[in-house]
């Protein structure tokens, strides 16, 4: 019982944090801030996890704030509800936050702990997102992750910085007055804004096309939160240009937490509405299946590293969309620990990519050709997670891999698992493409290919060599290992997330569809970085398959914040014409 | 819990300023203006909540002049409407900065020519 009244703290303790250093950094020792930060953000993870391990042995932890709870029968508090999901996705949530904290040490000397500040208020709506019960709370944590975020964004003040902020800030404030507005509409049909409350009005009245509307509205919000087609244009700007510990959190947590809050959403509030959950897995899949594909293919068109990744996120999360479309325990255990593994690999990534913009000095594929063979075990690192982006079956994600196909077999669709495994293939070909040719010099282009066209970017690049790739090892390496029954502890956690009684986890033999995918990232790299010693009709026989498709979805993402907004419009109005017409 | 409602007037309103506000900030061609329009699209979120919340003949939720059992207004839906207030008033703020600094750097302010990365 002694760890349930820490419920509060994970966000109480990164709130009251950053309010201090407001107050005080003037009057603290130069790297302070730093060390009080990431203090800060490693009890946070060690909180959740307390919390965690309490709520996998006795069941959920429901917290009521100030006590209020019950008027005669009405929910009349807000409460926290502490599972194993959410409690564990906290902890991750804290846990990059601190090694983003580690490799941002000394990022930004000018200011005083204006970076912290937001940072722990990012984390403090991040992880306040995840362990609410309650629709409105929910709304006001996604604000606070918002507001931060968009602060981080355009904190360096380049001009670029700021045009992706206003992109990123524009696209998602449109986005959560469309939640808000949903939020309005399930109040008014369902008369509750505590989560499993609303579920019971819900399940009373499955057919109500305003609650529809009203799903429709907030998935949408999340939608866009989590970069899904077609609203995630936004994300191809705000990840490449916001500095790089803040892409981290943003492609490692910031993204899939919005998947998160999908599934919460569905399964705690409209799991009794049968034509809500089949029109979303259907809506769900051809969106999940969508934005991994086309998330791919722009990812391996760029030559812009912090972009490259960005649209690689849009794939991957495609995927996790695709486990928790399924609606079933094993596809949200699929996404849970996909999830887990995403992160901690994309994180590594963005970490390793500014790595490459502090030392090699630009973030331009091309240009940096050859720039990083002094520091060839990064080269190592990249190649690593470029692997475990395409499928390399160990850790986390690739448990994940295995849920989500086993339940897409399970549904009869095991063409499914193929999809993915070419998106995450090109994926993986892309960063293994940048780290043979940045680190490993192959790979030069002819006259012509070689103009940057993307604008020179260089972040600071005083601190030491270790401190930038240390944590990035770290979190490559925990991606990478197996975790005992990390399948088992997945489907524990998706089984507390749906609210049902666990399912006995699947066995899960392995299979060579991974294997296949390393070996075709491999080759595609080969091809890509052996271009000039191929022969010519062969090259030219690819890009004709290849360019044309690249072309079109560039020309889509147009950098231009009108077109963004009329995409989020689109994606609206047919997913609402969809599930109003499916009750 | 669920209010009266007062018609489909409201709803109407407030479609209408979601739609109108979204095709401004679509058609934009300066990003003060593009802001405005994301306050329309914001009042649109207004009028639909309050009016969801509304009863006809219900005075304020606020019960200092008249006994606590008289018929209100539902006051979760005003406070909703409060933190839909401070939201706004915070984007706002920082959209304007943004606008500010990235007019002081490229010297433009229109939308459609403010690619961040081409």
């Amino acid at each position: 019982m002694i760890i349930a009244a820490l419920a509060p703290f994970p966000v109480v303790l990164p709130l009251g944090v950053g309010a201090l250093l407001l107050g005080v950094s003037k009057h603290l020792p130069r790297r302070g801030p730093d060390v009080l930060a990431i203090l800060t953000a490693a009890a946070t993870s060690v909180i959740c996890g307390l919390l965690a391990r309490s709520a996998a042995e006795t069941g959920p932890i429901t917290y009521w704030f100030g006590q209020w709870h019950l008027l005669g029968d009405q929910v009349v508090g807000i409460s926290f509800v502490i599972d194993l999901a959410s409690a564990g996705v906290g902890a991750l949530v804290g846990f990059l936050f601190a090694a983003t904290l580690v490799f941002a040490w000394g990022f930004f000397e000018e200011v005083h702990a204006h970076f912290h500040v937001i940072m722990l208020v990012f984390m403090a709506g991040m992880v306040g997102f995840c362990l609410t019960g309650d629709l409105i709370n929910m709304f006001v944590w996604f604000e606070l992750m918002s507001v931060a975020g968009f602060a981080a964004t355009g904190f360096a003040l380049r001009s670029s910085a700021i045009a992706g902020a206003l992109n990123f800030t524009i696209v998602n404030t449109v986005g959560a007055y469309v939640f808000l507005a949903g939020i309005g509409l399930l109040y008014g049909q369902g008369g509750a804004l505590d989560m499993v409350a609303l579920g019971r009005s819900v399940a009373a009245h499955p057919n109500d096309p305003v609650m529809a509307l009203g799903f429709v509205l907030i998935a949408s919000a999340l939608l866009t939160k989590a970069a899904q087609l077609p609203f995630q244009m936004w994300l191809g700007d705000a990840h490449a240009v916001a500095p790089s510990p803040v892409s981290v959190i943003f492609s490692g947590a910031m993204v899939s937490i919005g998947l998160f809050g999908l599934a919460k959403l569905g399964f705690r509030v409209f799991g009794g509405a049968p034509e809500i959950v089949g029109e979303s897995r259907r809506a769900l899949l051809v969106i999940g299946l969508a934005s991994a594909v086309v998330g791919a293919m722009l990812a391996l068109g760029q030559r812009h590293i912090k972009r490259l990744l960005a649209f690689s996120t849009i794939s991957h999360a495609g995927i996790m969309l695709t486990g928790l479309s399924q609606m079933s325990q094993d596809g949200e255990a699929g996404l849970l620990a996909y999830l887990f593994g995403h992160g901690l690999v994309k994180g590594a990534m963005f970490m390793l990519a500014g790595f490459i913009a502090a030392k090699c000095g630009g973030i331009d594929e091309i240009t940096l050709r050859g720039r990083g063979r002094d520091y060839w075990p990064v080269g190592i690192m990249m190649a690593l997670g470029g692997l475990a982006l395409a499928g390399l079956p160990f850790g986390p994600m690739d448990e994940g891999f295995k849920l989500i196909e086993h339940g897409a077999a399970d549904a009869g669709q095991h063409w499914i698992a193929t999809v993915l495994l070419v998106s995450a293939t090109l994926t993986g070909a892309a960063v293994l493409r940048v780290a043979g040719r940045i680190f490993g010099g192959w790979g030069e282009l002819s006259g012509d290919e070689r103009h940057g066209e993307t604008e020179e970017e260089q972040e600071p690049g005083h601190q030491p060599a270790v401190l930038l790739a240390g944590p990035a090892a770290l979190l490559l390496g925990l991606g990478l290992i197996g975790w005992d029954d990390g399948g088992a502890l997945a489907s524990r956690a998706a089984a507390a997330l749906i609210a049902l009684p666990e399912q006995p986890a699947p066995a899960l033999p392995g299979s060579p569809g991974p294997w296949i995918a390393v070996l075709c990232a491999v080759a595609i790299t080969g091809f890509e970085l052996a271009r000039r010693h191929l022969p010519h009709w062969f090259v030219a026989l690819v890009e004709a398959f290849r360019v044309p498709p690249t072309r079109v979805l560039q020309r889509m993402q147009s950098g231009l914040v009108t077109d963004y907004v009329t995409w989020l419009a689109v994606g609206l109005a047919v997913l609402a014409t969809a599930f109003v017409f499916a009750v | 819990m669920t209010g009266a409602w007062v018609g489909w007037l409201p709803w109407a309103v407030a479609a209408w300023l979601f739609g109108v506000g979204l095709y401004g900030i679509i058609s934009s061609r300066h990003y003060v203006h593009l802001i405005g329009c994301l306050t329309i699209v914001q009042s649109a979120t207004y009028v639909l909540l309050l009016s969801i919340g509304y009863r006809r003949g219900a005075g304020p939720p606020i019960f200092h002049a008249h006994p606590p059992s008289t018929p209100a207004v539902d006051p979760v839906m005003q406070v909703l409407v409060l933190t839909d207030i401070v939201v706004g008033a915070t984007v706002t703020a920082l959209l304007l900065v943004l606008v500010l600094q990235f007019h002081k750097r490229r010297g433009i302010v229109d939308p459609q020519q403010a690619a961040p990365l081409t």
